[in-house]
């Protein structure tokens, strides 16, 4: 599974990213100080409960958010600020740089155009494809994602189930061969088998072309499976990160056991207590008014610290890095 | 006349466009949005909606001038309107705007005529609103073939073209400006009726309204005490709407001399110095003034009206 | 009843009606009826009053006559002016091909340019060149339509002196049509765009918000790319039926500025008619008015069924 190597220098790396809205309530402090690297190849898992700055941060890594966000830190992508560069040649890097799916298929998608010309369109405007051959190219993309037949190339998306939507977002996410593939929630609407089986597509045509995948996703087991390493997120902030494997058999955050203990697997309890507002999280440790051992200094800020994996990976490489925001470490 | 576009952002622009004339094409414009698109779209338009108010409250101000302008039209204007001097005085120190052929002064003519032509926008939108109200609220509260039957109705009433409708009915009536309020006001509540009936079928499934049902109270008691309360924002800026539509059109039909000749209003103004030479001599102080009242009221009127929809919206959303 | 017959039927009752009111009207209003269908000012002796009467069926019973009436209609028989001393299907069929000279290049151009200019305009709502064309339209949006030609006049032909003040011809060649029509179609134009400007802009603004704009964004589309593709026909659509509804006010329009440059069409003879009562054009004229508004709010409807796939797959 894990076929980066240690000496890989990131493809995507984020710094001190920090997202705030301006609405009529305050500010909303969606993401804090995110910082994280991507690797070539490998699939990073970004989760978290809902309502936590998942999308926010993938959003801002497309500048896709609308104008009352403020955007601080940076997002190195090819030497290259992502955040600070123009609208024009944003366009350039998105779809055929780096991909997204987004979260809401159905309205993702527009509603009267057929999908397979949906697709066809980027092969169109960003590769000056003529019109029959980006169709032919969109149909196999169709195809290998199981939407096969002539009939399902002229429908429009309210032809279409949620998960057939999700399809066609995926094969759209996928038919400029991006390096980068950002995946906001891709197995919602789909049922277990039908899951699995667009994933591993997924992973199939990701690794052929040798992309690196982050996964936004509420469901702990999808980001096991799949991912190679995990962040977990909490209302803004990431709590942990690390290889996927070690998170789950030993979580180091309170927050992290906490929320692999909602698992149904793993007792199914719930994580005490309210969600916090993002207008005014809680000072110090954002978790701490949940936390089961709190202690007086979690109400200061805690730093990300480096702690010790267990990993696979030869000591002292990149790969076994684990971070944690917490100040028992 | 002023139709349901909206200058402004939002998710449900013109209630009438997502809400289209049939059933099935309403149902595939409804979308449905997340919690976080529904936040982040109300704080796109945020922006647009305070600087909106601004524009707004410059309507305000002109709107309130106007309206004080027809108050006191005995204190502001130099002379009585109907008092003759000498005809067609150029303008000059004694007569800022000259004379008319009957030797009226302009100015006094313009001050008084706001009166008028503001009353006939009133009343007209008044009666429109009345109407349109009434429709709607029957219709989205009793749904079914009541709604069915009034909406039929309304889409009639669209396809009517008004204006010629009036030229044809007033031409058989003595000119008066009271039947051309009345009538204007029996053809333009469809846009009214539509948006309070799209308003009351949200309202009419809030828990309130059901626990009025349930506890027995008549229809007409919970349709006056708590339906039409919650429809009274979206039925203002429709009146404000409503005023504007009537001033152009009560303009368009005392510019064809339909309008009551012992009253002055701006449109008749303007008819006058059209067939009595004003326009041919070029005398455009004559002409040109109450044009220009007429566009202004309007378009401080259709600001607020705009602005105020814009920000019932966004409080819907928010809700 | 499938989706179609109720729609159909909805503009055949819509007539029905209209028709209906135009039939009671001059039946309904004070004064008598016999002048009220022939216009007043129509000197009669006696003995000719009574034959009138019968000729026009008063003396039957009011059902009868709505039955004659129908039977008129049907056979593109609208009444007797006697102020012209013709048929008024015939006067008015002569009078409406100036009308539409008048009023449907500017209608086509005005649709095509104001939708365009609007989602524009609702595409780039902050700019601030977009902003001043903004409150330029909407300050032609909320004048009356023949205040706007006494402008133009004003300042082409009195102050700039450059078009004929009045008429569709002085000596009938081609160019000195095209000069004569260049104030008129120019403000019809501006008119009717305005509307379909300010309508458009609506839309876009509220359509420029959805995730699917932002999907094409996130695939690459740049700017305008993403307008044209995605958000200007999802605007257009559901606003379609809105613009065939402003169709009878801009034709109302029409009338107006033939009135002001003094232009042999449909207006100026509704004018005419109106100075010296003759109700019969008058009522011919609403009613071909009315059948022009109902096809072309028809027409909408088969337009917007055909191009949004939603409607047409139901
Ligand atoms: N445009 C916006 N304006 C204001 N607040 C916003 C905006 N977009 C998102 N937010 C807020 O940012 C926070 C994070 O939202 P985000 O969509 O990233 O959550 P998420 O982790 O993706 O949740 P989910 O799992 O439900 O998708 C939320 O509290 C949301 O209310
Ligand atoms: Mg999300």
């Amino acid at each position: 599974m894990n076929s980066r190597r240690p000496d890989d220098a990131p493809i995507l790396q984020i710094e001190d990213l920090s997202v705030s809205f301006s609405t009529a309530t305050g500010q909303v402090k969606a993401a804090e100080n995110v910082c994280f690297k991507l690797y070539k190849g490998e699939t990073l898992a970004l989760v978290g409960e809902t309502g936590c700055g998942k999308s926010v941060v993938a959003s801002s890594i497309m500048q896709l958010l609308p104008n009352n966000a403020h955007i601080q830190g940076r997002a190195i992508y090819a030497g290259r600020d992502l955040l600070s560069l123009s609208e024009k040649e944003m366009s350039r890097i998105r779809g055929s740089e780096i991909a997204i799916v987004f979260q809401n298929p159905s309205l993702a998608l527009n509603p009267i155009m057929r999908v397979s010309e949906q697709i066809a369109e980027m092969l169109q405007v960003r590769k000056g494809y003529p019109a029959a051959q980006s169709l032919e190219l969109a149909g196999e993309m169709l195809h290998r994602l199981g939407l096969q037949g002539d009939d399902k190339m002229r429908m429009y998306p309210f032809q279409f189930s949620g998960g057939m939507n999700q399809r066609v977002m995926i094969a759209a996410s996928m038919i400029l061969s991006p390096r980068i593939i950002i995946a906001d929630e891709p197995s919602k609407g789909l049922d277990g088998a039908l899951a699995a089986e667009v994933m591993a597509e997924m992973a199939r045509i990701k690794n052929q072309v040798g992309a690196s995948l982050l996964l936004i996703t509420h469901d702990l087991n999808l980001a096991r499976n799949i991912s190679d390493r995990m962040a977990v997120m909490y209302c803004g902030e990431i709590m942990e990160i690390g290889e996927s494997e070690e998170i789950f058999s030993l979580p180091r955050h309170p927050y992290t056991a906490a929320l692999l203990r909602c698992l149904p697997e793993r007792g199914f309890q719930p994580i005490p207590g309210p969600s916090p507002s993002m207008i005014k999280p809680p000072a110090g440790c954002k978790f701490h008014p949940r936390c089961p051992n709190i202690s007086e200094v979690c109400r200061r800020k805690p730093k990300m610290t480096r702690v010790e994996g267990r990993g696979t990976a030869p000591a002292g490489s990149e790969s076994e890095i684990r971070e944690v925001k917490c100040w028992r470490y | 006349m002023i139709p349901d576009a909206t200058l402004c952002a939002s998710p449900e622009i013109m209630p009438e466009a997502a809400e289209c004339p049939d059933e099935n094409k309403r149902q595939c414009c409804k979308r449905e949005y997340s919690r976080t698109e529904r936040i982040s779209m109300s704080l796109c338009s945020a922006r647009e909606v305070l600087r909106m108010q601004k524009m707004s409250l410059v309507g305000l101000l002109l709107f309130l001038s106007f309206v004080l302008m027809a108050v006191f039209s005995e204190e502001l204007a130099p002379f009585d309107p109907w008092m003759r001097f000498e005809p067609y005085l150029l303008p000059g120190s004694e007569h800022l705007l000259g004379t008319n052929d009957m030797g009226n002064d302009i100015l006094s003519e313009l001050i008084y005529s706001t009166r008028i032509s503001l009353f006939v926008g009133f009343a007209a939108a008044l009666m429109a609103t009345l109407i349109g109200t009434i429709v709607g609220l029957l219709a989205g509260y009793y749904k079914g073939m009541t709604d069915e039957i009034l909406m039929g109705i309304t889409d009639i009433f669209l396809m009517i073209p008004q204006i010629p409708l009036i030229i044809v009915i007033a031409s058989f009536l003595r000119p008066s400006f009271w039947i051309v309020a009345l009538l204007m006001g029996a053809l333009w509540w469809t846009s009214t009726a539509r948006v309070v009936r799209s308003r009351t079928l949200q309202v009419r499934e809030m828990g309130f309204v059901q626990a009025s049902r349930a506890l027995g109270f008549s229809d007409l008691h919970i349709i006056f005490t708590d339906v039409l309360p919650n429809t009274c924002h979206v039925i203002a800026p429709k009146f404000l709407l409503s005023i504007a539509s009537a001033m152009i059109a009560e303009a368009s039909i005392s510019f064809l001399g339909l309008g009551d000749p012992t009253m002055k209003s701006w449109g008749t103004m303007i008819n006058f110095a059209f067939t009595r030479g004003g326009f041919i001599n070029g005398y455009w102080w004559w002409y040109l003034t109450p044009g220009l009242c007429i566009t202004l009221f309007v378009l401080c009127v259709v600001l607020m009206g705009f602005a105020w929809e814009e920000q019932e919206r966004t409080n819907q959303r928010l809700e | 009843m499938s989706l179609t017959a109720k729609r159909a039927s909805r503009y055949i009752i819509a007539l029905v009606i209209i028709f209906t009111l135009n039939f009671v009207i001059p039946r309904a209003m004070p004064g008598d009826p016999l002048t009220n269908l022939l216009g007043e000012d129509v000197i009669l002796t006696d003995s000719s009053v009574i034959e009138l009467r019968s000729e026009m069926g008063l003396d039957r019973p009011l059902f009868e006559q709505y039955l004659d009436y129908w039977h008129g209609i049907l056979h593109l028989d609208l009444g007797y002016s006697f102020h012209r001393h013709s048929p008024v299907a015939e006067i008015i069929f002569a009078r409406m091909k100036w009308t539409l000279l008048l009023a449907v290049p500017s209608l086509l151009t005005g649709g095509i340019l104001g939708t365009i200019l609007g989602a524009l305009a609702g595409w780039r709502s902050a700019n601030s060149c977009q902003k001043a064309s903004t409150a330029f339209f909407l300050a032609i949006y909320c004048t009356p339509p023949y205040f706007l030609c006494l402008l133009a006049l004003y300042l082409f032909s009195f102050k700039l002196d450059i078009f004929p003040l009045k008429g569709f011809y002085d000596t009938g060649s081609a160019a000195d049509i095209a000069l004569h029509l260049f104030l008129p179609v120019l403000v019809m134009t501006l008119f009717s765009l305005s509307r379909n400007y300010m309508i458009m802009r609506g839309s876009v603004l509220q359509e420029k918000s959805s995730l699917y704009a932002a999907f094409a964004r996130a695939k690459g589309l740049y700017d305008a790319e993403i307008l044209f593709r995605h958000v200007f026909k999802n605007a257009l659509l559901p606003i379609i039926t809105l613009l065939a509804m402003d169709f009878g006010f801009i034709l109302s329009g029409a009338l107006f500025v033939e009135i002001v440059f003094s232009m042999n069409g449909m207006g100026n003879l509704i004018y005419d008619a109106l100075l010296s009562r003759d109700y019969p054009v008058l009522q011919g004229s609403f009613l071909i008015i009315t059948l022009m508004v109902v096809s072309a709010n028809l027409l909408a409807d088969i337009l917007y069924s055909r191009l949004d796939p939603r409607v047409r797959w139901h």
